[in-house]
């Protein structure tokens, strides 16, 4: 196999920090390529280098033996080099193929030839076996196919080198798999991909290589049957990975106190009949696919979207939930799904963000000074280790894991009865993972009832004392979380009934 | 450190912006920054003061405009609130017409009404605005836009399309009278940016704002209720509307509908935006706009002072201020920043 793309060297400084200190990576032609590492290790600042968005201070880029020095994404592209970004940059209200030819459209008497858009974009999305309508509107479609629609772009274009970031954090199994097939047809086509991702058994699935960083320096460059996955995630985090793992389930006693119960409530659109308890300082996990009604179950339970039947008791009182800060004053908290959308308010400061469930509590017309939120900002800062120099930096600019820490600690400071955290730790590396577990095991400690959802059964299996299962909206078994195993969830998820 | 962050906030910009105007002005003519106290006035006069006063509406407006810009809207209505303002106080000067047919000085119904009916009615309207805003789902410029259009006919069927004039002394007062040397409108001014700022700041309000201008949606599931905020917001617009309609309307002691408040909501807007307020919603800077408004009305006033030939007003305004927008520019502002930054590290070393 030849190299079609080698960085050496790279270095590139920010005002404080060195991001990337002598970096070096290599891609070959026909090859799928990990790049790995924990937020803040350097990957996104190599793929911006490679993109054209930073520009390193150090280091060399080769691009099929020739330098290049790429200045802006426009020009990267230009070079052959194409970037399908997690979260996917395109038009969602032009059609499928028009994202694809945006911006090059084919032309016939002047005028864009609508008929050869659409038709090549067709073949092009025919060749990842999608047999889909291109002229429909890209929001219409699922994430992976906009995905696939990027990666289409990025095939029409001829691009030499494509950059997968982060691509599968919102996609469901099959939708991965699909994007896997699409990967290893590319792969045969002689494209070299470099494949950014958390999840550890997808790289062993699609990549030849992996490389990894840490802290702005590299670790190593390895074949993929050269490590075993405790090894690599022991590579990527510096320490021993026991230490992490090593949490304990929440201990709870069989007449520990019902605080929560939801008897038969449904929404007005989906969820037709939900029933659960939850116990002073227990866990209930929540597991099932993408879709299955996880969410709307919480939603419902925080007066994000209202009951339509059925009741919430909180405590024995009956509770009347209209609105979000219904359920704030009732005590029940909720860390929502999509942390971008609904959690982290990116232009304010860590202090607004997280003094804010406490200050909507209050109201408006009772202020709490500067000092007391400095001080409660601090004191989660410190809690949680939340990476950043003061509490005025703008929750925006951390890096996911932090942010979502920062969303934790506006619960934790509304100090809820419930807390309902909904995939919690989706799109963060290993540590903070561990880490946001480890917080969510020690509320339980302290007495407060917790509801996770997650897709990911193993991190379900080790947290919950009951995990609810559920299935096309319906809540089709509880069990026992001490006593199950990832094979007996999946089976009720995919068969029914226990 | 110090020295890059100041230069990367727009706020600066904007005061090195009217500073640098008002430097021009002095070397044109050194006497524009005299101030001599007139005995039989009991106030102050001077270019500076004139511009100060005459700046009081689109301040006062402004001071509304900021909050409803940090929610990520635009209120259009503001101007035709003006109108309204001015229409309802002269309804109750002279109710009827026929009988009262001189001006003079006197108020047919009490003065209470004058005062308080417009402003009440002014922000009844800006709460039809929240209302269609938090209530309706509509887009800000859209839902503001009914009232800008339909404000100024409201105007004109409450004072059958006739222009009054009156002499009631009291009402003179609001707009041409003085407290403590100063003209009443710059009293009001400092009132309303007092109160407002402490409104904001002193509660939790400005937060709740920025909060729902940045993210509404996670700003309602941290339990913000993000309608009461947007119907608060633009309720207080429409009452400061009515409080510079009933400057602008003292100042010429007349109603008129058609040109009171003309293309206030732009200046308002662009007062805003001069003072660095990002028109995407989010962080608000009442200081800001209050220099943003400085500039504005010291443009103008730059303008008739030097004998610029008064067609040329707007695109010179316009000019200048393309000039402090360009100033106050992501690009522009990190190139200072930059520049700030070495020459420190220079220093240091």
């Amino acid at each position: 196999m030849s190299e079609l793309l080698s960085m050496k060297g790279i270095t590139i400084e920010f005002p404080g920090v060195k991001a990337l200190d002598n970096v070096d990576f290599s891609l070959n032609a026909g090859e799928i390529h990990s790049l790995l590492g924990e937020n803040g290790a350097g990957k996104s600042t190599l793929i911006k280098c490679l993109t054209g968005v930073n520009h390193m201070d150090e280091g060399k880029i080769y691009l099929e033996g020739k330098e290049i020095r790429p200045s802006s994404p426009m020009e990267a592209i230009e070079t052959g080099i194409s970037t399908v970004f997690q979260e996917v940059n395109l038009c969602p209200n032009l059609s499928v193929a028009e994202n694809i030819f945006v911006g090059r459209q084919p032309m016939k008497h002047r005028q864009i030839n609508w008929r050869e858009i659409n038709q090549r974009a067709e073949e092009l999305m025919s060749r990842f076996h999608l047999d889909i309508d291109v002229t429909r509107p890209l929001s219409y479609y699922s994430t992976a196919i906009q995905q696939m629609t990027s990666i289409a772009r990025a095939v029409d274009i001829q691009a030499k080198v494509l950059i997968l970031d982060e691509p599968t954090s919102s996609l469901d199994e099959n939708e991965v798999q699909l994007l896997f097939s699409v990967m290893r047809e590319l792969k045969a086509n002689g494209m070299g991909i470099i494949f950014i991702t958390h999840f550890l058994d997808q790289i062993y699935a699609v990549s030849d290589r992996m490389t990894i960083l840490r802290n702005g320096h590299l670790v190593g460059t390895y074949g993929i049957n050269e490590l075993s996955k405790v090894e690599l995630v022991t590579k990527m985090v510096g320490k021993d990975m026991d230490v992490i793992f090593n949490l304990k389930r929440a201990d709870v006693k069989p007449d520990s106190r019902i605080t929560l119960q939801a008897n038969h409530i449904g929404d007005s659109s989906h969820i037709k009949d939900i029933s659960l308890t939850l116990k002073e300082g227990e866990l209930l996990g929540f597991a099932g696919l993408l879709g299955s009604g996880r969410t709307e179950t919480a939603e419902m339970l925080f007066g994000a979207s209202r009951i339509v039947q059925g009741e919430i008791i909180l405590d024995g009182t009956k509770l009347n939930l209209t609105k979000p800060f219904d359920a704030i004053k009732a005590k029940i908290a909720f860390c929502p799904e999509d942390r971008k959308r609904d959690g982290i308010i990116g232009d304010l400061s860590i202090r607004e963000n997280i003094m804010l469930a406490v200050q909507s509590r209050k109201g408006f017309m009772k202020p709490m000074t500067r000092q007391e939120q400095t001080d409660l900002a601090n004191k989660y800062i410190a809690l949680l280790g939340i990476a950043t120099p003061d509490c005025e930096k703008k929750a925006g600019e951390l890096s996911g894991g932090n942010q979502q820490k920062v969303i934790l600690a506006r619960w934790m400071a509304a100090e809820p009865e419930v807390l309902i955290l909904d995939e919690p730790t989706r799109g963060i590396d290993i540590g903070a993972k561990a880490e946001i577990q480890r917080l969510m095991l020690e509320m339980c400690g302290s007495g407060v009832s917790v509801i996770f959802i997650s897709s990911e059964l193993d991190e379900i299996i080790r947290c919950s004392n009951r995990i609810v299962i559920m299935r096309d909206r319906e809540k089709v078994a509880e069990i026992d979380g001490s006593s199950c195993t990832q094979q007996d969830i999946l089976k009720i998820i995919a068969e029914g009934a226990a | 450190m110090k020295v890059s962050r100041l230069m990367q906030s727009k706020v600066t910009w904007a005061v090195i912006a009217e500073a640098l105007i008002l430097i021009v002005c002095f070397i044109i003519r050194p006497d524009f920054f005299s101030i001599s106290y007139q005995p039989s006035t009991g106030m102050l006069y001077g270019s500076l003061i004139d511009i100060v006063n005459r700046s009081a509406e689109i301040t006062i407006i402004s001071m509304g405009m900021t909050l409803v810009i940090a929610l990520g809207g635009t209120d259009l209505s503001v101007g035709a609130l003006v109108a309204v303002a001015g229409a309802i106080s002269l309804k109750f000067l002279r109710w009827d017409v026929l009988t009262y047919n001189t001006p003079g000085d006197y108020t047919v119904y009490p003065y209470v009404l004058v005062i308080f009916v417009p402003l009440i009615v002014c922000a009844l309207m800006g709460l039809f605005n929240g209302f269609l805003v938090a209530k309706g789902g509509m887009q800000p410029i859209i839902a503001t836009l009914i009232l800008m259009v339909c404000g100024r006919g409201v105007a004109q069927i409450l004072t059958d399309g006739k222009q009054f004039t009156t002499g009631y002394s009291p009402f003179r007062v609001i707009g041409q009278g003085s407290f403590m040397y100063l003209p009443m409108p710059i009293i009001i001014t400092i009132i309303v940016v007092v109160a407002v700022a402490l409104f904001t700041r002193k509660t939790a309000f400005g937060a709740f704002v920025e909060s729902v201008g940045v993210n509404p949606s996670a700003s309602r599931l941290s339990g913000i209720k993000a309608d009461t905020v947007i119907l608060i917001v633009f309720m207080i617009t429409g009452l400061l509307s009515g409080i510079a309609g009933l400057i602008y309307s003292s100042r010429i002691m007349s109603n008129d509908s058609n040109n009171a408040g003309l293309n206030f909501e732009m200046d308002a807007i662009l007062a805003v935006v001069i003072g660095g307020t990002n028109m995407a919603g989010g962080k608000f800077s009442l200081a800001g706009t209050v220099v943003g408004s400085l500039i504005i009305r010291t443009i103008v006033t730059f303008v008739y002072y030097f004998g610029i030939v008064s067609e040329a007003t707007m695109a010179f305004k316009a000019l200048i201020i393309a000039v402090v927008i360009v100033l106050q520019s992501e690009p522009v502002r990190e190139y200072f920043a930059k520049r700030a930054r070495k020459k420190e590290g220079v220093s240091h070393a």
